[in-house]
């Protein structure tokens, strides 16, 4: 009887070898290597539209051409999507080699070496043809974590016709709040409440950050903490509150479907007639797209003080576990300052960074992207230099403002509750 | 569950006893290796998918951890701070537990009021059936959650359609006091899977029983609560413990209507949705992993309350003869 008990422990022994064996299968397959033949495949994340993309494969084409050894795989998202993916990869150990940065998040990453850093090592970059003033937004503590494939700036766009015909006054490069309050009360008005004047701005942190901005102040500072107070939100809120109230800026349910997409944009619905934005959403087809042409201006002030600055949009980095550094470097390097992949993304991204591409791009530009790029050459000069990047947590803080400031447009609370709310929620965010 | 899955392939000895060789006198269940050998797809699964992750995830809900970098020991602070520090925390939890009350019930009436009239169906009740089981399939997709958030949505069928009978209300979506109900619809929408259950524990009831009452002179109503009511305990006390522990865990509906945020005004905020949240889009996921545990708590406990409740109401046809 003992031995006939043997050929059960044999099969439960073989059964745990083969699930063994199984489980090395399955581990060997996630390892997934490159590198046979001097060939390397390295992959490129980034999110933006389906218009952003197709630039960009054209120019991930030009780049294989130029470097046989070398393939690339690119895959992109919207924005949330974008980086809780990228989160997700990065912990699971399969971040992409090159990945598109938001500056919000550049100190995120950075700070947890995630990161390469690009200004020595292996996955150095040159960084000629790059102002100083758009590198700081891609530094933490003076070591280059991301480098700025275009700059953008903060732009009011309306719809000139529709703002013609209901004798609202064109906006001016002195124009004040109250003269685009005016404005928007017209367009409202003046088409029965079927277009509103203006997107209500009251949620998005970015333009909360243009108007302290004019008051000298700033969102965060130099130590990372908030540069504003529970009085300074109460404010902004007011004044927006006030201008939802009138019927000035778009009502709640609008605005609470506004998500940064082209689709969900109330002026693309053509619910409104203008919005705040930055000039890198005047992409080719937008015209199109909307079904009307609009006009770039920038921000109302009270101060006289502009508050707009250039914005290091969007930046590309490589990850410090790539094992194809160099190759992530080249593309990097190949996205930035090559002419002719600079020629393929056109606006895409923004104003090119590097000079030489800008210039160039710019003499071949039309429609809506010519009408950024001429708008971003008229205010150049007006432009604040970027603050560095945001502590960490900050983009927490970016979308409890609009959670918050929902409570606010469907009359959950009042403007100065809210703001507290907020107040406590941001510095919790960017203290853990 | 796992218990019934780990007897039956032990009774797959049997047979081989049976017919086997007379010199190997394997006893019933005294050859485990055979078993194992059976099981070993799924024990490598849950050993891999469920059991390990879940150790893990204990483990990290003790610790500060940020998905990149080492996981750092914190003891409870976690679990202190869900319940002293984080008011969406609490606002998720009202509005988890608005949505199981809410829907659970729900659901469970459309799918037994469905289940009855299908059972009096007699020609073509596969495809009736089908057609009813049809949206619990297709429901856990985002695709049709995305359709969902486009019917109910400002300008969608429903608004338009309300709005020609001249009641405004400017979308479900986007409204703080309506966006729930849009999920909660959606949810009882797929009432097929315990349909399907409620249409086999009413197939089982002996018709005996029915010709008896109607001898008796019993109405529809009173059939319904002394006979129908009694004789499908069990299985309503199925369902009802089932679809309670999915609600508990529902996600990808608010995921989807909502955009990922819980909005507007935090009023689709479920619980695995802040989870989610705080785990990969604000890096904390030693926090969430305490969230997913303190979930799992609840449920087990809520569960453990209904099956103590369940020997009031639930009637086991037979539980008098043993």
């Amino acid at each position: 009887m003992r031995i006939r008990k043997h050929p059960g422990r044999a099969v439960r022994l073989l059964a745990v070898t083969a699930v063994g064996a199984l489980l090395a299968t399955v581990a060997a397959c996630g390892g997934g290597g490159s590198g046979e033949d001097g060939n390397v495949t390295i992959r490129f994340d980034y999110w933006g539209s389906a218009e952003r993309a197709k630039a960009t494969n054209d120019a991930i084409a030009l780049f294989e051409q130029a470097n046989p050894g070398i393939k690339v795989e690119s895959s992109f998202s919207d924005f949330g999507g974008y980086f809780q993916k990228l989160a997700t990869q990065v912990a699971g150990g399969s971040a992409p080699d090159v990945l598109q940065m938001d500056y919000s998040y550049v100190r995120e990453y950075a700070d947890r070496g995630v990161l390469a850093q690009l200004d020595s090592g292996e996955a150095q970059v040159q960084t000629s043809g790059l102002s100083q003033q758009l590198l700081s937004g891609g530094s933490v503590d003076s070591k280059l974590f991301a480098i700025p494939i275009a700059q953008n700036t903060q732009m009011f766009s309306y719809d000139a016709a529709q703002w013609e015909k209901v004798g609202a006054t064109e906006p001016t490069d002195t124009w004040k709040w109250s003269d685009l309050q005016a404005a928007a009360q017209k367009v409202t008005d003046g088409t029965g409440k079927k277009v509103y004047g203006l997107n209500d701005f009251g949620g998005v942190l970015d333009w909360f950050e243009v108007w302290l901005r004019q008051q000298g102040k700033q969102l965060y500072t130099e130590d990372g903490k908030l540069g504003y107070t529970e009085a300074d939100v109460t404010a902004w809120w007011k004044l927006s509150d006030s201008w939802r109230t009138s019927g000035a800026v778009t009502p709640a349910e609008i605005t609470t479907k506004i998500d940064g997409t082209q689709e969900n944009d109330p002026v693309a619905q053509k619910k409104s007639s203008a919005t705040f934005g930055y000039d890198s959403g005047f992409t080719p087809k937008l015209w199109e797209q909307y079904g009307r042409e609009l006009t770039a201006t920038s921000f109302p002030t009270d101060t006289g003080k502009r508050g707009q600055f250039a914005k290091p949009a969007m930046m590309l980095s490589i990850a410090q576990r790539s094992d194809n550094k160099k190759a992530a470097a080249k593309l990097v390097d190949f996205l930035i300052h090559d002419t002719s992949a600079g020629t393929a993304l056109g606006m895409s991204r923004g104003l090119p960074a590097d000079e030489k591409v800008r210039e160039l791009v710019g003499a071949t530009l039309q429609g809506p992207p010519k009408a950024a790029y001429e708008y971003e050459q008229k205010v150049l000069a007006t432009l604040d230099t970027a603050p560095p990047p945001p502590p960490k947590g900050a983009g927490e803080v970016k979308v409890a403002f609009q959670r918050v400031y929902d409570d606010v447009i469907f009359g959950r609370a009042t403007v100065e509750a809210s703001a507290t709310k907020f107040i406590s929620e941001a510095q919790r965010a960017i203290s853990s | 569950m796992v218990h019934q899955t780990l007897e039956r392939p032990a009774g797959a000895g049997k047979p081989a006893r049976e017919q086997g060789q007379p010199r190997r006198r394997y006893r019933y269940g005294e050859r485990p290796g055979l078993a194992y050998l059976f099981l070993s797809p799924w024990i490598a699964g849950a050993l891999v998918l469920t059991i390990g992750p879940m150790l893990a995830s204990l483990y990290l809900s003790f610790t500060d951890y940020d998905l990149f970098t080492t996981p750092q020991w914190v003891g409870l602070d976690n679990y202190r701070r869900l319940f002293t520090d984080d008011p969406r925390f609490l606002a998720s939890v009202g509005v988890t537990l608005r949505y199981v009350l809410i829907s659970t019930p729900l659901k469970l009436i459309a799918a037994l009021a469905v289940a009855m009239l299908l059972n009096r169906v007699t020609r073509g009740s596969g495809f009736y059936r089908s057609a009813f089981y049809a949206p619990s399939l297709l429901g856990a997709s985002a695709a049709i959650a995305i359709v969902w958030r486009l019917i109910f949505d400002n300008q969608g069928i429903v608004d338009n359609g309300l709005s020609a009978i001249g009641i405004h209300t400017g979308g479900w979506v986007a409204s703080p006091r309506y966006a729930l109900l849009v999920i909660v619809a959606l949810a009882v929408w797929q009432f097929g899977a315990p349909m399907v259950i409620f249409l086999a524990g009413l197939k089982q009831i002996p018709q005996e029983l029915y010709d008896a009452s109607s001898v008796d002179g019993a109405g529809w109503w009173r059939t319904f609560r002394s006979v129908t009511l009694p004789m499908l305990s069990p299985v309503i006390f199925f369902n009802l413990v089932l679809e309670m522990i999915h609600a508990f865990q529902s996600f990808t509906g608010a995921f989807v209507v909502s955009g990922g945020r819980g909005g507007p005004s935090d009023s689709t905020l479920f619980y695995t949705l802040y989870l989610y949240d705080n785990a990969f889009s604000n890096f904390r996921m030693g926090y969430a992993s305490a969230m997913a545990w303190a979930l799992l708590l609840v449920i087990a406990a809520v569960t453990a309350v209904l099956f103590g409740t369940s020997r009031r109401w639930v009637y086991y046809a037979g539980d008098d003869s043993r």
